[in-house]
């Protein structure tokens, strides 16, 4: 069979019914468009949210402390156990942990070149290094040494940095004052919230665990993060964790747990899925009525060209190829309503990307299944109509007024 | 399928029966007929007659309802539907009354239609179409739509396209129906031509001027063969 043959009649039989052909593609052009949108901007919408969730640490999970009700449901004075180093290694020890971090927060003002910045100081371990991205700009991280030494280093943000500090300042090995103590300045790495994440203009400084809780009056570790070895074992490293930490502590008015990042989630994923549910039902129903409509269209075609499929099967057509001529004309024009639909849907994709917080991304796979779904209709919905045409006898076909 | 063509078409008691509804029109009776190769007939009668219809049972195009059809003594009756539109393409050329041109192809694509089902290559096909709308004729219309073209260029285009796979017969209704005399007149030199050269010709007219170019008139009257006549050239 000669497919281009069939598929460049069906063409120019397409365009020689321009407005008549692009009608009968609505259906087909509003169905796919509707779907290749809706998936688009659920696909940007889950990154998002999942980015949100975890950022950069997709592994990470924070535990905490929870007492138990009470009996009587009034509140309880309740003392959060205080958590070692030696804590922290023996959570480390668990299987499926790659890093136990313990992390401390403090809060201080740092004053230079007559400028100053509210800073989040965060007391950190060597661990944090190997379970956070920390990638440096200038400068150096922190040592053990400085760790065990309790040297009164910091390191700052990228952010507090181009805020405070001109840009050619030769600013590491400087002594800087937070909140009246000095410190020397040891290093400068990448802020880790992204620019979009970012509200208010405080900045962040990394100082030694130990350094921050003699500066703040707190020896304990204050918070306990932990990096699983990946992201699927993560609830489940994260449930040993607490309980192994409650254990240690020999709880008995509260427990260690942690926040299930997976059950925001699933709630988004049921959301999303009533949502793609009900544009998949319109996108659905739309295509159905343009799948009729392209079969009606078909079956008008036929009836206006009855002659032309007896002569052709007077100079030697077979019923194969009449039904292939038509089947092939119905899925051409399907196929381009799809195409159209596809077209219109990344435009509407760009521009609505414009309005919403997070890009909505057209993918190739979608746009395949799309292009591909929509020639399959052309074949459903032409069969009869190129059945019809096929089974015309030649002499009634010519005989046709 | 190939097909070798001997020299014979047999007709044997050829019946056709029309239904309409509960309506039976009998068209044919007992149609005997035998057609050697390189004859040119005409097939004559009043309208009605059943003429157009013996020559589409000639074709292929119409099965009969009841009796034999041999072709090279082979019967032809329980031949596939497939079959016999390959007979079709390679054997029968047809000429029409109305021409019945594709109306939004140009000249040589209506010739080139025939070969396209013969899954002759595009080129091939390009070349033969040019040279039959040549030997009609038509070598300077080829990019010309039937719309373009007055009815002798189009009946020209027609017999183009029925001689463009180099089949033994042509079978034309009415081939002059719609054309005035002196047009009708260089189509008929145009058959006699054909015929010349080897191809068996039957034509279905009711016009004793057209039916005079032919050897051999058969005349029908209410589905059967009056008379068969033969010019002694």
């Amino acid at each position: 069979m000669n497919i281009l043959e069939s598929f460049k009649i069906a063409l120019s039989s397409i365009w020689n019914h321009k407005i008549r052909s692009i009608l009968t593609m609505l259906g087909i052009i509003i169905g796919v468009c509707a779907v290749i949108i809706i998936v688009a901007i659920g696909t940007g919408a889950q990154t998002q949210l999942t980015d949100e969730l975890f950022g950069d640490d997709k592994n990470v999970i924070e535990l905490y402390y929870e007492p138990f009700p009470t009996d009587d449901g009034s509140e309880m004075m309740w003392v959060e156990p205080e958590l070692t180093a030696d804590d922290l290694a023996e959570i480390q020890q668990l299987p499926g942990v790659k890093v136990a971090m313990g992390i401390n927060h403090g809060w201080g003002t740092l004053f230079h070149n007559e400028k100053q910045i509210e800073l989040q100081i965060v007391g950190v371990g060597r661990d944090y290094f190997y379970g956070k991205n920390i990638e440096m700009v200038e400068g150096r991280p922190f040592t053990m040494q400085d760790n065990d030494n309790m040297n009164r280093v910091v390191m700052i943000d990228d952010f507090t940095r181009d805020k405070l500090f001109k840009e050619d300042e030769d600013i590491i090995g400087e002594i800087v004052e937070i909140s009246g103590n000095p410190y020397k300045l040891v290093g400068v790495y990448k802020s880790t919230t992204p620019p979009e994440y970012r509200w208010g203009d405080d900045g962040e400084a990394l100082m030694p665990r130990t350094l921050n809780g003699m500066m703040f009056g707190a020896a304990e570790i204050q918070q306990v993060q932990v990096l699983a070895a990946s992201a699927e074992t993560l609830t489940e490293t994260a449930d040993l964790a607490a309980t192994r930490l409650s254990e240690i502590k020999n709880l008995e008015d509260g427990e260690y747990t942690y926040w299930d990042m997976s059950e925001y989630e699933e709630e988004f994923a049921s959301f999303y899925k009533i949502v793609t549910l009900v544009i998949g039902s319109i996108a659905g129903i739309s295509l159905l009525v343009g799948g009729i409509g392209v079969m009606n269209i078909m079956l008008v075609s036929v009836t206006e060209r009855t002659r032309e499929i007896g002569l052709r099967k007077a100079i030697g057509a077979t019923r194969k190829r009449i039904l292939f001529q038509f089947l092939i004309e119905a899925m051409t024009i399907t196929l381009l309503g799809g195409l159209i639909g596809i077209g219109i849907a990344m435009l509407v994709t760009i521009i609505v990307s414009q309005f919403l917080p997070f890009t909505a991304v057209v993918s190739p796979i979608v746009v395949m299944i799309g292009a591909s779904f929509s020639a399959l209709i052309g074949i459903v919905f032409g069969i009869l109509p190129a059945n019809k045409a096929s089974k015309l006898s030649p002499i009634d076909a010519l005989r046709h007024e | 399928m190939e097909w070798k063509w001997l020299h014979m078409m047999k007709l044997n008691k050829i019946n056709k029966i029309y239904q309409s509804g509960k309506l039976t029109v009998p068209v044919l009776h007992d149609i005997d007929l035998e057609i050697k190769d390189g004859e040119f007939i005409a097939i004559m009668g009043p309208s009605g007659s059943g003429k157009s219809t013996l020559m589409n049972i000639i074709g292929f195009l119409d099965p009969p309802t009841s009796g034999t059809y041999e072709l090279n003594e082979e019967k032809i009756n329980s031949f596939h539907e497939n079959q016999l539109a390959g007979l079709r393409n390679k054997h029968i050329g047809f000429v029409f009354q109305q021409f019945f041109l594709l109306p939004r192809q140009n000249a040589l694509k209506n010739v080139e239609a025939p070969l396209v089902y013969a899954d002759v290559g595009k080129r091939e096909r390009v070349e033969r179409a040019q040279e039959m709308l040549k030997k009609v004729g038509l070598g300077d219309r080829a990019t010309h739509l039937p719309n373009e073209l007055s009815g002798g260029q189009k009946q020209r285009v027609c017999i183009a396209r029925a001689l463009v796979n180099d089949p033994e017969i042509i079978l034309a209704d009415e081939p002059t129906g719609a054309l005035d005399s002196k047009t009708s007149e260089q189509i008929m030199e145009l058959f006699v031509q054909l015929n010349q050269e080897g191809k068996t010709v039957i034509l279905v007219t009711h016009e004793e001027e057209i039916a005079a170019y032919a050897d051999r008139i058969i005349f029908l009257r209410d589905g059967k063969i009056t008379e068969d006549r033969r010019h002694s050239a």
